[in-house]
């Protein structure tokens, strides 16, 4: 499990820490800044085959947002943990080192709001394009405008 | 005149071979698709939102409807996950009791996979004999928890129901007669006809690169030959105590993923045999609070469900409810293998494509 770690603060230095996973075959590693994410992911690129999943958490008014990897070789897994604040709610993009973050990062998107730069197709996956809001936050307060919602521009 | 060189065609929303409402929009030059692209969404009912609200003995009804066609499969995980999260170990009978319905459940999630697909390839009958084997099955559901669909019977510590009389003969004659016909009139109505295998074989090629690419897992994965099944590598319920095998291809075409289903359905066979003589008797379910408080933690759990590797994480803070629960869908990554595998194919394949990857909607859109 040790393993992971050396081999991401051998690039990364200080930026990144092991922090205690109640979880068997996984491993925490927390990345103090979110502009070394792709750093990041190209070292664990090397051990690692997918995101599994991509999962964000709003502790308001931060987001926290833990990265997935999964391998197919091997059971473990790794959880990279970024944290973004409320001065800029964006984060580079991974999706050209894991493919399969691609669809992961969309829906982050579409759901919290999260802008991640570089990627290459950000737009809403599961929402409409027109919805207002992101309703995964928070703070999301279902408005008229969201209960009365069609999809259509109609008039009667 | 002017030709059109390509144009443009909407297969969906609302589309018998979608398998729910999924749209893919397709660009044909002739009868050759050159570019395919994936909508989802229209299925989308905010269940990681109602998971905030909802106590955690609370949910079990909302998580039948994720993937309703195993929906045991996500009963099982979403009640591993507050297991594991609160510490609460699960009676021995439990864990056989669920790991039974979960292959009962991934025999009749087959079946239905079976049957929508020898109908997208042309074959109408298979959808009507695949479902009077799923029958038997679903009158088991029924008789032990019951509900059909969406049976609603596991809960926090175990299940709802113990099994009642003379189930487990039920059970035994009810799978001996789907081998049997898997092994019969199956092979002749699919495996040793040319007219499936015509469709079938050679098409819709995802290989093990585009596997590790896209992250698909399930059969997709195995059909492709990537060795890799959670239920053996790292073992949940009672899989460590029961032998089978994991049916891997290399092919890798629609025939691959469909002969995986087909195996996977005999090793379920096999495992349902070998845990209804182990079944041990004792308590089928610990009682547990209806409303209880977890502490603040981060839990993941990832199970093998019919459609691949299915995964829950959830956080959460010392309160009734969780703060936070991300479901990991394993069609969400499988379908967007549908923007390569597409193109170069014929449009008749289209279906054929759509249907060997056996999306259920209510899964990917969430």
């Amino acid at each position: 499990m040790a393993a992971y770690f050396d081999l991401l603060s051998a690039k990364l230095g200080k930026a990144v820490s092991q922090a205690q996973s109640n979880n068997d075959n996984e491993t925490l590693i927390v990345l103090s800044d979110k502009k070394l994410i792709k750093k990041a992911a190209l070292e664990i690129k090397k051990k690692f085959d997918i995101l599994f999943m991509l999962v964000v958490v709003d502790y308001k008014p931060r987001f926290e947002l833990n990265y997935v990897f999964s391998s197919y070789s091997s059971k473990d897994i790794l959880t990279l943990r970024v944290n973004i604040d409320e001065k800029d709610y964006s984060i580079d993009s991974i999706s050209k080192i894991f493919d399969s973050a691609n669809w992961e990062e969309r829906e982050a998107y579409d759901l919290f709001g999260i802008k991640f730069n570089g990627h290459p197709d950000l737009r809403r996956i599961l929402l409409p394009e027109d919805w207002p809001g992101h309703p995964m936050r928070k703070d999301f307060i279902v408005t008229d405008e969201v209960r009365n919602w069609t999809g259509l521009d109609l008039k009667f | 005149m002017e030709q059109k060189k390509s144009f443009r065609l909407n297969i969906g929303p609302v589309h018998p071979a979608t398998h729910g409402v999924f749209k893919i929009v397709v660009d044909i030059d002739g009868d050759t698709i050159k570019r395919a692209q994936t909508e989802i969404g229209f299925l989308h009912r905010a269940k990681e939102k109602i998971a905030e609200a909802r106590y955690f003995s609370n949910y079990y009804p909302i998580v039948d409807k994720l993937d309703y066609v195993s929906a045991i499969n996500m009963e099982v995980l979403y009640a591993s996950l507050v297991e594991k999260a609160a510490d609460i170990k699960i009676p021995p009978r439990a864990a056989y009791i669920r790991t039974i319905m979960c292959e009962i459940q991934r025999i009749m999630s087959h079946l239905i996979f079976m049957g929508s697909f020898g109908e997208d390839v042309g074959n109408i009958t298979s959808l009507v004999w695949t479902l009077r084997e799923r029958e038997l099955l679903m009158n088991i559901i029924e008789k032990i928890s019951g509900g059909r669909l969406a049976p609603m019977y596991m809960t926090n510590g175990g299940s709802f129901y113990d099994f009642p009389d003379g189930i487990s003969e039920d059970i035994t004659k009810a799978i001996d007669k789907i081998e049997e016909r898997i092994n019969h009139e199956y092979q002749s109505f699919f495996l040793k006809n040319e007219l499936f295998l015509k469709r079938t074989k050679g098409v819709a090629i995802i290989d093990q690169e585009m596997v590790k690419r896209l992250g698909i897992t399930g059969p997709g994965m195995r059909a492709a030959g990537i060795k890799r099944d959670l239920r053996k590598d790292e073992p949940y319920l009672c899989y460590d105590k029961v032998d089978f095998d994991v049916p891997v291809s290399k092919d890798g075409d629609a025939y691959a993923r469909f002969m995986m289903r087909v195996d996977e359905i005999l090793q379920s066979i096999k495992i349902i045999r070998q845990a209804l003589k182990d079944l041990p008797a004792g308590d089928y379910r610990i009682k547990t609070p209806w409303m209880m408080k977890i502490p603040p933690k981060y839990t993941f759990v990832r199970q093998e469900t019919p459609r691949g590797e299915m995964a829950m994480y959830m956080v959460t803070n010392g309160d009734t409810k969780p703060y936070r629960l991300k479901i990991r869908s394993a069609t969400f990554f499988n379908i967007r293998a549908l923007e390569e595998a597409l193109v170069g194919e014929k449009v008749a394949d289209a279906v054929v494509t759509i249907a060997s990857l056996d999306p259920v909607m209510g899964e990917v859109d969430r």
